[in-house]
């Protein structure tokens, strides 16, 4: 295999090489994770994330939410349906082709009331089972997670996060330690997403240009940031780690370069490494500078 | 030949003739859409590396895809696919071929609108095709061109306008060709074709062009403007009140294009469905079962076609009743394609399958169709949809359905339909070969994608490897591209046994497939339709005739009461046994 431009060696050979090489913890928390507490706010985001994994590993991306879970069980069990759905098809194909193939016996007709009736009954039944399995699934997934935003709103901790997509970047405000949008130490970080583990995190994303799509892959979190409007979404992070953001719409020539990264800390990490950023935050104010001063009145539904 | 004798030969309103223009459309776009699948392809396997052999067209970087270069290939890949390539060879070629002859009529209702249909669809393919030569390149927003991006703050340049009317100029086409259809189907059907004795495909070409003549108006407003926008000065597209003090908003347009471009799939598909219902009972030598459950199943499916498509927006901020009301309609137009699915199996069931190219075209259908159908179940539901929006699994679920079995579906109908066309007989075995192979290849090549778009590899990305998440997939990514390369060199076998027929192919019967429909059974200028489209292995013609099949309009020397379709009960009572 000749190496890829673009490609650092250890993925390559990762990806021939099933183990994980990778320096990234799977998953765990402890004191070697990437942008731990001491880090401070302007540091380089993590260059290693998400473990990496091998070439065949054809699942779902790891899941770091505390409710992502619930997609991917709901996903497993429509899997199974599809699976069944797959193999009575291809079995019937198959029989039907080699059984009738030729076959001197024809029954001349469109089938019998008794057969119509066996296939409306049989589409109703598997229509019935799969589709009513993914809709109540589906259905509890929103009452309790996607639309419910009594959570985070009636959670004292939970941290508010707003972002401003543009070609190219995530750029996100924090409200900083005073908890109010547009003062001083507003924290704003670029493609560096910061939020604690085990706390709600909600996020509410415009953006300035051209319509981005907000993707945090191992937290099932999906959404469109779309000039002229305020979208919001959230989520909580099981445990600490490093994981990508990926913009998944098309937003012109370097869309595939719209990758930030997300870091879960510990709650108190979280909060020193606000505290410090707004405090650097406020020297670092600029009345002038208009750029800077985006963000909204934060609003709850 | 003289100029006006050129003119004269261009300029035609004989649907057959019509028919025949749009086949080579449809088969030029087919050829230039699919060398930019490739382009496509060879990126995900080597980002950025040079093309062997494309140094001529992208001197600068010595034949590599630069990331603009490689917008603009995945935005017109799927243009030129779905309205220059695919759509013209359903409607324009097989649909002007054979709605005419099958209902009785030797005309559509409106010749001179075929043939200027046909024009605005050549006009509109030669401007996506000048779009590659302008400055700034051809279009790159994407198909779906959402604005703000493929605004010229985002977008310039003249391509992605060219491009624009192009849209606007095939979109002429196919509200024409979708009136006529829907007319002549009303209006000119021979006396005695019933709806009920209607082939099967003549339905599908019929609620499809119901759909054309619904939906593309749609299209054309949005897109005309879209070009407003882009040459004007408009804002209706452009970020809301605040930025600019009008009420210009991008979501409407995303809400215009899918309210068009989710009937524009079944738009797609629906001929085809047609075909392989009538194809497994021609070559099951049977008639088809619960024709009209299956009528009515795609009738359904049409109605339903339009109230559904926002599941295409889960992920835009909908409103939750929007988002709920929207999974429930999607979930349920899966009902009555199970019902439609369910009687195509019937009908092999007890029959005496022939497997002829177009009878394993449209079990390849079939099958395609099956694992697209089956694969989108999840993508209509808005939990299960949140990780997968925007993979490569939607990718490879719509390739499946819209590409894959729309495209089989086009060569069932080219390899049953083409002695009638050409007079001549394509090879069989070449047939058979190239459509096993094209259907093994489409299952491993969007296979291929489903799966990466499964473990989260995100749409239209230059180089997905960016992403540590997807870092690992090159591998899975290579596999496909090496079975695209396969599939496109799969297609040479068609090519051969084209040229090969219509250099030296040897005359075709009249009737080889030996079944009853109009197309095939002349009955003369004013055919009376006796019975229905699949009237095949019945007892008193087997009888009297000596054959298994009759033609519709075809007389029974021995009057025995025609029951009239083709669900009859007495039959069922043999059937019994």
């Amino acid at each position: 295999m000749k190496p890829v431009p673009g490609l650092p060696l250890p993925v390559l050979l990762a990806s021939v090489s099933a183990p994980s090489v990778s320096a990234a913890p799977l998953g765990t928390s402890g004191p070697a994770q990437p942008g731990a507490s001491t880090a401070p706010p302007d540091a380089q985001a993590p260059l290693a994330v998400a473990p990496v994994r091998g070439a065949w590993t054809l699942s779902l991306p790891e899941n770091a939410s505390a409710h992502g879970g619930r997609i991917d069980a709901l996903l497993a069990s429509s899997h199974r349906f599809e699976l069944a759905l797959a193999a009575v098809m291809f079995g019937w194909l198959l029989v039907a082709v080699v059984r009738f193939r030729n076959a001197r016996r024809v029954s001349p007709d469109g089938g019998t009331r008794r057969s119509r009736a066996w296939v409306l009954g049989l589409a109703l039944g598997v229509f019935g089972v799969v589709d009513g399995t993914l809709f109540l699934g589906s259905e509890g997934y929103l009452r309790d997670v996607l639309w419910n935003f009594r959570v985070p709103a009636e959670d004292p901790r939970t941290v508010r996060i707003q972002i401003n997509a543009h070609q190219w970047s995530w750029e996100a405000r924090y409200a900083g330690q005073d908890g109010a949008f547009g003062t001083k130490d507003d924290v704003v970080t670029w493609n560096d997403l910061r939020v604690p583990a085990g706390v709600p995190v909600w996020v509410q994303l415009v953006s300035t240009d051209v319509v981005h799509g907000f993707s945090l892959p191992a937290f099932r979190v999906k959404l469109d940031a779309i000039p002229g409007r305020v979208n919001q979404t959230w989520f909580q992070a099981a445990r600490e780690g490093a994981w990508e953001a990926a913009c998944y719409q098309h937003c012109g020539t370097s869309h595939y370069r719209m990758r930030g990264i997300l870091t879960a800390l510990s709650p108190e990490a979280y909060a020193s490494w606000l505290h410090e950023a707004g405090r650097q935050a406020v020297q670092a104010y600029d009345p002038d500078d208009a750029a800077a001063h985006w963000g909204w009145v934060w609003r709850t539904p | 030949m003289k100029p006006g004798a050129l003119l004269k030969s261009l300029w035609t309103t004989d649907p057959q003739r019509v028919a025949r223009q749009y086949l080579w459309g449809g088969f030029l776009f087919l050829l230039v859409g699919g060398l930019l699948a490739m382009l496509i392809r060879f990126q995900w396997a080597w980002p950025g590396q040079p093309v062997p052999g494309l140094a001529w067209a992208l001197p600068e970087s010595k034949g590599a895809l630069t990331p603009p270069a490689y917008t603009a290939v995945f935005t017109m890949h799927g243009l030129l696919m779905i309205f220059f390539a695919v759509t013209p060879l359903l409607f324009g070629a097989l649909g002007h071929f054979v709605l005419p002859l099958a209902i009785g009529s030797r005309q559509m209702a409106f010749p001179r609108l075929s043939a200027f249909g046909f024009w605005a669809y050549a006009v509109g393919g030669a401007l996506m095709l000048a779009s590659f030569g302008v400055r700034l390149g051809a279009a790159s927003a994407g198909w779906t061109s959402y604005p703000p991006l493929s605004t010229p703050a985002f977008t310039p340049g003249l391509g992605q306008t060219l491009v624009t009317v192009a849209v606007l100029c095939v979109g002429v086409s196919a509200f024409l060709y979708g009136l006529n259809f829907v007319v002549t189907v009303v209006r000119c059907r021979a006396p005695g074709m019933t709806w009920g004795r209607l082939p099967l495909v003549v339905w599908g070409l019929f609620y499809g062009a119901v759909l054309n003549v619904l939906f593309v108006p749609v299209l054309a407003a949005a897109t005309g403007l879209l070009l407003l926008d882009r040459v004007a000065g408009t804002q209706f597209f452009i970020a809301g009140a605040a930025a600019v003090g009008g009420g210009g908003d991008p979501v409407v347009y995303q809400h215009l294009f899918w309210l068009f471009g989710h009937p524009e799939v079944y738009i797609l598909i629906l001929p085809a469905w047609g075909m392989v219902g009538d194809f497994v009972a021609y070559f099951s030598r049977k008639p088809a079962h619960g024709y009209r459950l299956t009528a009515g199943a795609m009738g359904a499916v049409t109605a339903l076609s339009g109230a559904v498509y926002a599941h295409h927006l889960f992920t835009s901020g909908m409103a939750p009743v929007l988002g709920r009301t929207f999974m429930v309609l999607t979930l349920l137009i899966s009902l009555p394609a199970e019902v439609m699915f369910l009687n195509w199996l019937m009908t092999l069931w007890r029959g005496s399958v022939r497997l002829t190219s177009p009878m394993l075209a449209a079990l390849a259908t079939m099958v395609v169709f099956g694992l697209g159908g089956i694969t989108g179940l999840a993508l209509g539901a808005v939990a299960t949809d949140v990780p997968l929006h925007g993979t490569l699994w939607v990718v490879g679920h719509f390739h499946l359905t819209m590409g894959a079995a729309s495209f089989l579906a086009v060569f069932a109908g080219l390899y049953f339909w083409f002695p009638r066309m050409y007079g001549r007989s394509l090879h069989e075995g070449l047939a058979k070969a190239h459509v096993l192979s094209s259907a093994v290849l489409f299952i491993a090549v969007f296979g291929g994608q489903l799966a990466a778009g499964y473990a989260g590899q995100l749409r239209r990305l230059y180089d997905p490897y960016q992403y540590t998440f997807l870092a690992h997939l090159l591998t899975l990514n290579r596999w496909t591209t090496w079975a695209a390369f396969l599939l496109g060199t799969a297609q040479l076998l068609f090519v051969v046994n084209l040229v090969r027929t219509l250099g030296w192919g040897r005359a075709a019967e009249p009737n080889p497939w030996r079944v009853g429909t109009l197309e095939w059974t002349d009955a003369g200028p004013s055919p009376v339709v006796l019975r229905g489209p699949h009237e095949l292995s019945q007892l008193e013609v087997q009888e009297q005739l000596g054959r298994d099949w009759i033609g519709q309009a075809e007389v029974l020397p021995v009057a025995v009461p025609v029951k009239g379709t083709t669900e009859s009960e007495a039959a069922g009572v043999e059937g019994a046994g």
